[in-house]
């Protein structure tokens, strides 16, 4: 049979548009090189804050924040606000820049006293020159991204194949695309490839500028209730939030080893051992915690690190999605807007054309 | 699979035994088996107790080093009982 749209990628951008598509009347199949939900949007931190988003994509970030919150128990979500510190006059001040910046496009940011900030969470540093509080910040739980969206798929009858690699791309009148498991058909593709997507647009003869970055991951075993909020870093170089049952995980995009061609990324003490100390900087209890485990996962980007979203350029009825920056937080939304521009529908909000011309420009 | 705790079978001596102690009380167990195993056939169920929450005792549940149920201090340092060899005069304690 054929498919009205396939999507290479099983990860939130891909099920999330195909969800979209399903409802809009269109027949989907995702096909993923391993399982749902098994690269980026199941191995991060899960941290869903509007004070590490970037200006620009802050209307997104606030619509990606109430799709979180309405998958609900079902994804770990938890509103808990989160606090951004700043440890020295130079942080303050990039601290102040910055989230006046974010609360003014929009997120309901705002600065808070020492004493209000010790109120609150006592386990802190008392070395907190200035911090910030945004009460939309929360975290879900990444590693229940593969079987939400599977159950979605499920109760949307929307076709899947998993451990189905596209091995490569014809383009005649419709999309043919070689997998093990035979040849799929279909009218239009979409790649959602995550940090896989430059070798599977180079099978459509498209050369997308996409680079991988090898972000750190590690947990703690379970502590005595230390922070009931997210806690970031005015530099953006720690996230740190405490589980129910008492494990505090601790990411910041520091940089692991490897490429997502080589398969899994690993952890390098030389930038694992920063980010645990800035933790312990940050919550000095956290001395007496043991590390249990520590993970990469690879995140996309292009040069100008905004999304990938829209038509694929120089392929007729190829769309791609990626690259969002920020993309387990926006990655509902932005697929909702995909698929109502591969429906022929006008999206809420505009996406981000593929074919611009990346020129960088400071963040 | 992960496999977190060697198996190391072969290397358990079942008429070797040893003795150890645990928060001071004088144990006896058998050469190469894991300390988890040695305090469980000692009677000792309970090993720590929860960092928070009003389920207080805790001992082995998955002893393939996974759970942190059976964590105790040995020498000054937090380990696993499940993933520590037995041998002779170990002093193990509680951690507190």
């Amino acid at each position: 049979m054929s498919y009205d749209i396939a999507i290479i990628g099983g990860g939130i951008m891909g099920c999330a548009t195909a969800l979209r598509l399903a409802e809009g009347g269109m027949h989907p199949i995702v096909l993923d090189q391993g399982d749902l939900g098994q690269g980026a949007s199941g191995v991060n931190a899960g941290t869903l804050s509007l004070q590490i988003k970037r200006v620009q994509l802050m209307p997104y970030a606030l619509r990606g924040h109430d799709l979180w919150a309405q998958m609900g128990d079902a994804v770990g979500f938890h509103k808990s606000g989160g606090y951004t510190l700043a440890f020295n006059a130079r942080e303050a001040e990039l601290l102040t820049e910055r989230q006046t910046l974010k609360a003014e496009a929009g997120a309901p940011i705002e600065f808070v006293s020492n004493a209000q900030l010790r109120r609150a969470a006592p386990n802190l540093t008392q070395n907190v020159v200035a911090a910030s509080y945004c009460a939309e910040d929360g975290y879900a739980n990444s590693s229940l991204t593969g079987q939400y969206y599977r159950g979605r798929l499920q109760d949307a009858g929307i076709a899947y194949r998993t451990h189905s690699p596209v091995t490569a791309i014809d383009k005649t009148t419709a999309f043919e695309l070689a997998t093990p498991q035979g040849t799929v058909r279909a009218k239009r593709l979409l790649l959602a490839a995550g940090a896989w997507l430059k070798p599977v647009a180079a099978m459509l003869g498209v050369d997308l500028p996409v680079q991988a970055r090898v972000n750190t991951v590690s947990v703690t075993e379970r502590m005595p209730p230390l922070m009931s909020s997210v806690i970031g870093h005015a530099t953006g170089l720690l996230t740190m939030k405490q589980k129910a049952n008492g494990t505090v995980l601790i990411g910041g995009g520091w940089q692991g080893r490897g490429t997502p061609q080589d398969g899994r990324g690993t952890v390098a003490s030389d930038t694992l051992r920063p980010n645990l100390a800035l933790a312990q900087y940050a919550v000095p209890s956290l001395g007496s915690a043991r590390v249990l485990r520590s993970w990469t996962g690879f995140e996309a980007n292009v040069p100008d690190f905004y999304p990938l979203a829209g038509a694929l350029p120089h392929v007729a009825g190829a769309y791609v999605l990626g690259c969002v920056r920020g993309g387990y937080t926006i990655g509902p939304y932005i697929s909702r807007l995909m698929g109502d521009f591969i429906l022929g529908q006008e999206p809420e909000l505009p996406l981000f054309d593929p074919g611009r011309a990346y020129t960088k420009e400071p963040t | 699979m992960i496999r977190l705790v060697p198996n190391h079978a072969s290397k358990i001596k079942r008429r070797d035994k040893v003795g150890f102690t645990f928060d001071g009380l004088r144990l006896e167990g058998r050469r190469g088996e894991s300390l988890a195993a040695a305090l469980l056939q000692a009677g000792h169920l309970n090993l720590r107790t929860a960092p928070f929450g009003d389920a207080p005792a805790r001992g082995a549940f998955c002893h393939m080093g996974i759970c942190q149920e059976c964590a105790v201090r040995i020498e000054g340092r937090t380990v696993e009982a499940c993933r520590t060899e037995l041998t002779d005069g170990l002093v193990v304690e509680r951690v507190s």
